[in-house]
């Protein structure tokens, strides 16, 4: 089995009386790619300030390999590689000196590094503007650029860890997907990935294990598969709902789904794909009684599965939720 | 043919935690440091100039029929406001961005030693910040025609040591208050250097009361001790003023490296 690269135990920390992270705890081992997902607020960037030295937990451990890293913080960033959600100080930098730089302050040659910088243009197709200077206010180099970059910084010459917060925000489709392959790359290569995003659907690909959490909580986790709960070939049935109507699944409905989700005016039903004609024959009728706007047959992901299990409860004082229905395999 | 498949074989061995000796972190983050601050040089020597040129010349406005005296007084002033601008006003206002913009916590979480990125700092400001004192004297020799009796090896420690202490002060305002008074601060600074402060006109003038306050600040043993650099024959340094600049450098330092090190 491969070690541990980050071991999390009952991490608490509270902010006044937020309790921001809640007794969290999770695992990365060394060429896993562990998805940390949640909405705004859930304690994503709570829990990695404190991975790398930047907040002191309330309770609980983190160990990054062998080290302490609550209580020898400083020898605990010596396994961690950072990509930030927030901007990197690369103003009078060209993307070339800038990974070179990251580079070296990870003990590579200069010699190596000016290699590596050269290698990562390349994978993440950003070679036209490894020259070009980033100057202040944002000039020089487009937000998408200057995020490649700062996972370019992150992941030259790796560390056992690598955390990147939101690293595809801003970026291009295509580029979108050049750096998906590097961060399923540099988990195959030994490094493990702690990966914190919103963008589930892409992220789905990537990723060996998840772990959700909502309001500073585990709410879920284990890999894709369990996380997701439905087969392979599930399927996802969303309805619009017109403004103002009546819900068509509350009572009424003659489908053996697993899961129902409400969200504003959209529904998600989850169903075996053996019931997906008499889905869709069910959708059609509704469609033309009115009931619905309209519809949508695909197949089941684990955004469904998120939603489900973060969608918003009508009473805060539950920690159910209360807009899902989970039933039993018809 | 069959469909061909790969299996990307897991690495074995396992990844070791970075080490990278002192020395080349701190050369690679000067190399960083000087980039990154050294974009702002030309504006800066820009504002150096202009600044010399108000305190020289508009100065010499509120003088009517300066003295020669007067006038070396006023030239010899000048490098340390610039020096003391540098420090109190552009640092805290570059250190409290970088640290609204969650760029100081990127830097406070790379794998090299927290002290070492104010030692890095504190060196490219020096650097930067040095041109001001050739900057000052040439602007008051072009208006008043001054002759400076320089005495290298003082002005070259003192001129070091101020902009220690103003960057190590500035940087120790910018982390350890939050960020809107850090700015405030270092704009009041501005006014209480520029016009409140024995640099340009001697303490004589001032109430017995601020000359005590003056006594323990850094400000006046700044100017007085880069004054005994640029004219050693008018105005002898004093050892006590080297004393009381020296801690108000380590106060910055000790009060940075805290705040730099501390996990909130």
């Amino acid at each position: 089995m491969s070690p541990d690269v980050l071991r999390i135990a009952g991490l608490t920390r509270r902010y006044g009386r937020v309790v921001a992270n809640d007794s969290v705890s999770l695992r990365v081992r060394a060429g896993e790619v562990v998805g940390l997902l949640g909405h705004n607020g859930a304690g994503k960037t709570t829990l990695v300030s404190q991975v790398v030295g930047l907040l002191k937990p309330h309770a609980g451990e983190i160990r990054l390999g062998q080290i302490d890293a609550v209580r020898h913080p400083g020898a605990g960033r010596r396994h961690v590689a950072l990509q930030p959600q927030s901007h990197v100080p690369i103003d009078g930098l060209s993307p070339r000196s800038a990974i070179e730089i990251a580079g070296c302050l990870r003990g590579m040659s200069a010699r190596d590094a000016r290699a590596a910088a050269v290698e990562l243009a390349e994978e993440l197709d950003i070679g036209a503007w490894l020259d070009r200077r980033a100057l202040p206010e944002g000039g020089g180099l487009s937000g998408g650029i200057r995020r490649l970059v700062s996972f370019a910084m992150a992941v030259v010459n790796p560390p056992p860890l690598l955390i990147l917060d939101e690293p595809t925000n801003d970026i291009d489709a295509s580029r979108r997907r050049l750096l998906w392959e590097a961060v399923r790359r540099r988990g195959d290569t030994g490094s493990g990935v702690l990966l914190v995003t919103h963008n589930i659907a892409e992220a789905e690909r990537i990723v060996d294990e998840v772990v959700i959490l909502e309001r500073g909580r585990v709410v879920a986790e284990g890999s894709t598969a369990r996380v997701r709960g439905t087969q392979d070939d599930d399927l996802r049935l969303e309805l619009q709902l017109p403004p103002g109507g009546a819900d068509p699944t509350e009572e009424s409905l003659r489908l053996p789904v697993t899961r129902r989700v409400r969200t504003g005016r959209r529904v998600l039903l989850t169903l075996a794909a053996r019931d997906a004609a008499s889905a869709v024959s069910w959708a059609n009728a509704r469609h033309g009684e009115r009931l619905i706007d309209g519809f949508s047959l695909a197949p089941a992901t684990l955004e469904d599965a998120y939603a489900a299990l973060t969608a918003p409860s009508e009473s805060s004082e539950r920690d159910a939720l209360p807009a899902i229905t989970e039933t039993a395999d018809a | 043919m069959p469909e061909q498949s790969a299996v990307i074989p897991p690495r074995s061995e396992t990844i070791a935690p970075v080490q990278v000796s002192v020395g080349t972190s701190f050369l690679t983050l000067a190399r960083w440091s000087l980039a990154s601050i050294g974009a702002m040089l030309p504006l800066i020597v820009v504002i150096q100039a202009a600044l010399a040129a108000g305190i020289v010349i508009g100065f010499g406005f509120l003088i009517p029929g300066i003295t020669p005296e007067g006038a070396l007084f006023l030239a010899s002033g000048a490098p340390t406001i610039l020096l003391l601008t540098i420090g109190l006003v552009i640092v805290p206002q570059g250190v409290s961005r970088a640290r609204a913009s969650g760029e100081l916590d990127y830097q406070r979480a790379l794998p090299v030693s927290r002290p070492l990125l104010l030692l890095v700092d504190l060196m490219v400001w020096i650097l930067i910040a040095l041109p001001g004192v050739a900057i000052g004297l040439v602007v008051a020799w072009l208006r008043y025609d001054v002759a400076f009796t320089f005495d290298w090896p003082l002005l070259i420690l003192v001129s070091i040591l101020v902009t220690a202490m103003a960057t190590s002060v500035g940087y120790a305002i910018a982390v350890a208050l939050p960020a809107m008074l850090a700015q405030l601060l270092s704009q009041v600074l501005v006014f209480f250097v520029m016009l409140f402060s024995p640099i340009t006109f001697p303490a004589s003038q001032l109430p017995e009361w601020f000359r005590s306050l003056h006594a323990v600040l850094p400000i006046q043993p700044a100017a007085d001790l880069l004054r005994a650099g640029v004219a050693a024959e008018a105005f002898p340094a004093d050892g006590r003023d080297l004393l009381v600049l020296a801690s108000w450098t380590a106060l910055g330092l000790v009060v940075t490296f805290l705040a730099l090190v501390r996990r909130k």
